[in-house]
């Protein structure tokens, strides 16, 4: 019996042993031993950004011999925020990462795990440089601070088939909805004569995921709304409501005369090359896939998404920004910021252009010479670049998630299923709003 | 005086045989305190908190619950469990007394079709879900095929609201069912023949044997198979989450699903516990009326 006594302690004591190893909060990795200061910087996962990141890091180090950056794709997960969460629970956050979405901004803001850039002395100098007042504010965090550099944007747009667009009548793209459902109708079609649609006007996602909306309900939103975000600026609910019945009625319209299917595909680009979509929302990440896979007889360009048939003005659409931030992990601070004014430097924007198609926040990016080679070897990419002046960015708000996850459930039900009407969805998206912000007050 | 040494003694002895046992007992405890006891806890001081995990935790007094009472969705997922429990507890006890009766039988290759029910219990639930995945397809799926061979139309399993919880109930029938065959078939085992002897004599025929002895004999047996059903259906997470995500129309949107999705999906942390503690209360209530409805004494 002593004997099962002592080997019962034994085991309580190695159990709470590793228990309390559990609660063990990770340090920050030392040092390397060669003296020199070690970053660790997170880049998104795919393989363009992070070859490029890889690039412009060991140009950098060659330069600042004194610094080791270690480059790593953000951590697989579900989706990046939900791994920087993670990460900021937990305090193993990187020093430094490029591919941050400024709704979750606040949130971190809140954990105090990022360092606000305005601390550095030429930040205001770099911002102001780079960026014009407009695309600068909505940047501020609530506090007054800036804790996130402005680094790219991916303006969603409307991918079109020449050829369809042609043979349907249509010389031009459609810019209306009135056009762009006149073209659906002509185009959806049974061409094998089988019974079944077999090609339509567009494809969306029609699950009820809330980034989905960013393609659909809530880039067509900002169009007809002329570039209204959900929030005003001191973070009241000003929705346009007509611009969102509208957008739900759109849609609706879409879905009920069969032009978008109600299906979940995996890959609705392999559909737009075979001829099978004449339209494709998405942004300009999706030049280097079609470069890769289109065959050279389909032809495609790019034009802004439809609007409204009464809308005058400019066509607003949203950015999809990705922004570089400094955690408050960081034990070189300066160190990091200089790394990160390196990554927005005229160089490596170009090659942000080049390599991966994507489109740095920068002021007067058409007209710099510096950049016009790259423009005239793909001039699609030219397009998103002027439509980067007209987009806007998700309101830095707290649970904007959830916010967007009530649209998307009324997108679900106007829309997709055509059970609600456009002011009941819209109606009742607000309500739900109002709850959770009642909540958060 | 040595009476009183002996006393000692034995008071010492049992002492130190009752130290042994609580040593023993040292595991479980432990077991319970780490992920029974300090969860709980936990979750009760979270429901009057506000905490998404990566920001200080704060003090909210009763807004989870004033949230709760306007949140449509709650009440959506409750009435959704509801209509998956209306499904699948019936489906459930008729299939297993099915096969149960049958399997009571002198069968050829009975033991092999007693393993082979049971089988799917025994298989990861997420397993089996992606194979009724496949199943349920709408354009590729092998039973809308073979309905298409036969000149049918394709039936909408996963993507009609009205149709995606029945299926999600079929499939999770299918799953459980095995489970609760077993003890149906302990329960009919253990009928004494002699009820059925003197039914016989008294004239009863087999659907009336079977109305007036085997049913209310298994009584007991209805009770845990009502009970364990109704709790494992108030669980259900796993069939919705991977099939349908709680759609089309959040109408498999169970409410173990939306606990999850608003702890794990919005870090509403606080909230997911106000809503799992009301709940409970649901189960907790809906449990004790199926006890007092269901379970009588079988020997009155």
């Amino acid at each position: 019996m002593r004997r099962i006594c002592r080997h019962g302690c034994r085991i309580g004591l190695l159990v709470g042993v590793l228990l309390l190893a559990g609660c063990h909060r990770p340090t920050p990795m030392p040092g390397p031993e060669n003296g020199k200061v070690r970053l660790v910087y997170w880049t998104a996962p795919n393989p363009d950004e992070l070859a490029l990141a890889r690039e412009l890091v060991a140009e950098w180090t060659a330069a600042n011999p004194e610094v080791e950056v270690i480059v790593q794709p953000i951590p697989a997960g579900q989706s990046s925020e939900e791994v920087l969460l993670a990460a900021v629970a937990a305090g193993t956050t990187p020093d430094l990462c490029s591919n941050i979405w400024p709704g979750i901004v606040e949130d971190f803001i809140e954990a105090g795990a990022l360092v606000p850039l305005d601390r550095f002395p030429d930040f205001d100098s770099l911002l102001e440089a780079r960026i014009p007042e407009t695309v600068r504010e909505p940047f501020r965090s609530r506090d007054g601070h800036f804790y996130q550099l402005p680094w790219k944007t991916n303006p969603v747009m409307m991918f079109y088939n020449v050829r369809l667009l042609r043979e349907a009548g249509f010389e031009r793209p459609p810019r209306t909805y009135g056009e762009y459902l006149e073209a659906a109708r002509r185009i959806t079609a049974d061409t094998d004569g089988d019974g079944l649609i077999d090609r339509w006007m567009g494809y969306r996602d029609i699950r009820p995921i809330w980034w989905q909306r960013y393609f659909d309900y809530y880039a067509f939103y900002l169009a007809a709304s002329g570039g209204r975000t959900l929030f005003d600026r001191q973070g009241r609910l000003a929705l346009d409501t007509r611009a969102s019945n509208r957008v739900f009625d759109f849609f609706a319209r879409l879905y009920a005369m069969g032009a978008f299917p109600k299906a979940v595909w995996t890959s609705a680009g392999s559909r737009f090359l075979k001829g099978q979509l004449a339209t494709d929302f998405t942004g300009p990440w999706h030049l280097i896939w079609l470069e890769k896979h289109a065959p050279s007889a389909l032809a495609y360009d790019v034009a802004p998404i439809p609007v409204p048939d009464d809308h005058e003005g400019p066509v607003y659409t949203y950015g999809d920004y990705k922004n570089i931030v400094i955690f408050s992990t960081t034990r070189h601070p300066d160190v990091a910021w200089r790394l990160a004014r390196f990554l927005v430097s005229r160089e490596a924007d170009r090659r942000l252009l080049e390599r991966t198609r994507q489109i740095p926040v920068r002021r007067g990016l058409l007209d710099d010479p510096y950049f016009a080679s790259v423009f005239e070897r793909y001039p699609v990419l030219r397009r998103f670049a002027e439509q980067a002046a007209y987009t806007r960015s998700v309101d830095s708000v707290p649970d904007l998630k959830e916010i967007l996850d009530a649209f998307a459930q009324e997108f679900e039900a106007a829309a997709v299923f055509g059970v609600r009407s456009p002011a009941e969805a819209t109606r009742r998206a607000l309500r739900r709003i109002q709850m959770i912000l009642d909540w958060n007050a | 005086m040595p009476e009183l040494r002996a006393t000692l003694r034995r008071l010492q002895l049992r002492l130190r045989g009752e130290r042994s046992g609580y040593v023993l007992m040292a595991p479980y405890l432990l077991h319970m305190a780490v992920f029974f006891g300090y969860p709980l806890l936990f979750a009760f001081v979270l429901m009057f908190h506000r905490w998404d995990i990566v920001t200080p935790m704060e003090f909210v007094g009763l807004k989870n619950f004033v949230r709760l009472v306007r949140d449509d969705l709650f009440f959506r997922a409750l009435l959704n469990t509801g209509i998956f429990l209306t499904i699948h507890i019936p489906m459930q006890i008729i299939v297993a007394l099915f096969f149960a009766e049958l399997l009571n039988r002198p069968l050829r290759g009975r033991g092999f079709f007693r393993a082979a029910y049971f089988m799917p219990v025994v298989v990861s639930g997420v397993v089996i879900t992606i194979l009724f995945q496949q199943l349920f397809a709408f354009d590729t799926g092998l039973i809308n095929r073979m309905i298409r061979a036969l000149g049918g139309e394709p039936v909408p399993w996963l993507v009609s609201p009205a149709l995606a919880m029945p299926s999600i109930a079929l499939m999770a029938t299918w799953k459980n069912v095995g489970l609760y065959i077993v003890l149906f078939l302990a329960g009919l085992q253990h009928i004494p023949k002699h009820l059925y002897e003197a039914a016989e004599l008294d004239g009863a025929n087999a659907w009336q044997r079977w109305w007036h002895v085997t049913l209310p004999m298994l009584n007991p047996t209805m009770v845990t198979v009502v009970v364990l059903s109704t709790i494992g259906g108030f669980s259900l997470f796993i069939e919705p989450y991977i099939l349908t995500g709680g759609g089309p129309l959040n109408a498999t949107l169970s409410a173990v699903l939306y606990i999850y999705n608003q702890a794990f999906y919005f870090n509403h942390m606080g909230y997911a516990a106000a809503l799992g503690f009301c709940f409970a209360l649901v189960i907790f209530v809906v449990v004790l009326l199926q006890r007092r409805f269901v379970e009588t004494d079988t020997w009155s």
